[in-house]
């Protein structure tokens, strides 16, 4: 994660007795998403008793509480001491590390392919042209169990999410929405348009980390054909470097 | 002295505990006790840790048998409790010898129950917690013949009177009803419901059959959002009521996804949080606002309350060595019995 010097000011919002929202509301997202998770790493590193932890994601931070023992005007307090600290001291900096993905595109892997290239107006080909031609940031951990949620490919229109959403998305299944991409790590349901499949085991519950990435590190897809599916079968995704 | 039990009708039960709440960084819910008061008032009332593993029974009888001398206490949902074919009191400690089984029969007005054993039930934990995840597969749910240890077997109690209950620690009990009023604060995104945000307001709800862990559905009249503009994802808190179809009300519980990106029109209160757990389908919710100084008075009110349940229990059971030295605790006949 880049140093960050100059958070970027913040605006907080109640969100219920247990929880605030931080969202970081600059013009600059890059600084914005850098804000929000130096932020939640330094409430982490710094404690506080009855914080539970903090969840960013791309301008926005949850941070989680027990009622019982501190309060949202603490809790606030807390954050903007946070906030007045990275101005003096920056937040630590972290080499990426990259992932590559294999993924079986479109029919049974991907049911939402053709749909999102009507939507989009391209061919299917150019679409998973777009969804392979860079590295994504992975800028946050999300729902479910530690999706990483990535900027999405350059798609000339916000991708709609699916107006009733599945009840099951399989592991693996990598989707797209709004301008954000995302790899499914557990079985779940979903409303994001669902373009390809990773035979690539993604989520570990056996082991701590439960999932290889953090915040800040690369991924990138790469097209496979269906019958190479069967050979990645059983195996981790794991840091290229 | 470890004490152990094994499952003879699962019903839907699991061992879970107050929440996974390092989870929610790594992009896991929370989870743990849906009823947390319910929760920490069976641990306290087992003299156990508030965060200690115990069982939750959803909706469904649930049978145990004790294979030493247990002390157990249950709380939640109304129902009936034996042990032993007796039927024993809820909301109270109670004494289990070895063979007995317990039954848990007929929950009825609300839908989870707890069950504590001193000692605690052992599982495996996760990000320090045994709060089944059921998204990524994790924890301990109970089948027949599953066999639980405890790390203390407890000493029948004996009641030298037959008919008078061994404790009463009379502690205020939640009140369950088939019409739940429930506090909310404003959601961060309210302004984005515009004048429709008000219909929370003045609709009763029904709770769909459709409801879970991870959140409930409610049928009734469905504030609107006034913009279609996307959303980025953003860390949602456990009780955020969201609009994402045009069919239901959702209000996110324990098991909610950590990540959305629909607006946060409402927040459930901690307290009201524990009334939903136990909501049933067809139950009527009705919303009322608070403001979050309030919800926070009542949850520490509801906190202060399980304080003294458990300097009550510490009293008692230190006068009848139960936590201390493994020994046979009698009460003894008043002068004159």
């Amino acid at each position: 994660m880049a140093a960050t010097p100059n958070p970027t000011p913040v605006e907080i919002f109640e969100s219920g007795d247990s929880a605030l929202r931080v969202v970081a509301s600059s013009a600059d997202t890059e600084a914005n998403w850098s804000t929000v998770h130096s932020l939640a790493q330094w409430l982490e590193t710094a404690g506080a008793d009855g914080v539970h932890g903090a969840v960013p994601t791309y301008d926005s931070l949850l941070v989680e509480f027990d009622p019982g023992v501190t309060s949202a005007r603490q809790v606030r307090a807390f954050v903007l001491l946070g906030l007045r600290q990275l101005e003096h001291v920056g937040a630590p900096a972290r080499t990426p590390r990259e992932f590559s993905v294999p993924v079986v595109y479109g029919g049974e892997y991907g049911p939402d392919l053709e749909r999102v290239a009507e939507h989009e107006q391209l061919s299917v080909e150019e679409i998973i042209a777009l969804h392979t031609a860079k590295s994504y940031v992975i800028r946050c951990l999300g729902a479910p169990a530690g999706s990483p949620m990535m900027d999405g490919p350059d798609f000339p229109l916000p991708v709609p999410r699916l107006k009733d959403p599945r009840l099951s998305v399989p592991a693996g299944a990598v989707a797209v929405a709004g301008r954000q991409a995302v790899i499914a790590p557990a079985v779940a349901p979903g409303g994001w348009c669902v373009i390809g499949q990773t035979p690539l085991t993604v989520l570990d519950a056996a082991s701590e980390p439960l999932v290889p990435y953090l915040p800040g590190d690369l991924l990138r897809f790469r097209q496979i054909q269906p019958e190479e599916f069967a050979d990645y079968a059983g195996r981790k995704l794991e840091a290229a470097r | 002295m470890s004490g152990s039990l094994i499952i003879q009708q699962p019903g839907n039960s699991v061992v879970t505990d107050l929440g996974r709440f390092r989870g929610p960084r790594f992009g896991l819910p929370v989870n743990g006790a849906l009823d947390q008061f319910s929760a920490r008032a069976a641990n306290i009332l087992a003299a156990n840790a508030d965060n200690a593993p115990l069982l939750e029974i959803t909706a469904l009888d649930f049978r145990m048998q004790a294979s030493t001398d247990l002390l157990i206490a249950v709380t939640g949902a109304p129902l009936t409790l034996t042990v032993g074919g007796r039927e024993c009191p809820q909301w109270e400690p109670v004494s289990v010898r070895a063979g007995e089984t317990v039954a848990v029969r007929r929950i009825t007005g609300g839908l989870r129950s707890y069950l504590a054993v001193h000692g605690s039930v052992e599982a495996p934990a996760l990000l320090g917690s045994c709060a089944p995840d059921t998204v990524i597969g994790f924890g301990l749910r109970l089948s027949e013949g599953t066999e639980l240890t405890t790390s203390r077997s407890v000493g029948p109690i004996r009641q030298p009177y037959f008919d008078l209950p061994l404790f009463r620690l009379g502690l205020t009990r939640p009140e369950f009803s088939s019409r739940a009023v429930i506090d909310v604060t404003d959601g961060p995104d309210v302004e984005e419901f515009g004048d429709t945000a008000e219909l929370l307001f003045n609709t009763e709800y029904t709770v769909s059959a459709r409801s879970n862990h991870i959140g409930l559905r409610l049928g009734g009249a469905l504030p609107e959002r006034q913009s279609s503009a996307e959303v980025l994802s953003r860390g949602v808190p456990v009780g955020a009521i969201e609009v994402p179809s045009r069919e239901e009300l959702l209000v996110l519980h324990r098991g909610r996804g950590v990540t959305a990106g629909y607006p946060v029109l409402a927040v459930v209160t901690s307290r009201s949080l524990d009334t939903l757990a136990q909501a049933r389908p067809g139950h009527t919710i009705i919303f009322r606002k608070t403001t979050v100084p309030e919800a926070t008075a009542k949850h520490r009110a509801a906190i202060r309350e399980l304080e003294n349940l458990r300097s009550r229990v510490s009293t008692i059971f230190a006068l009848l060595g139960i936590g201390k030295d493994p020994g046979w605790p009698e009460l003894i006949p008043a002068a004159g019995s």
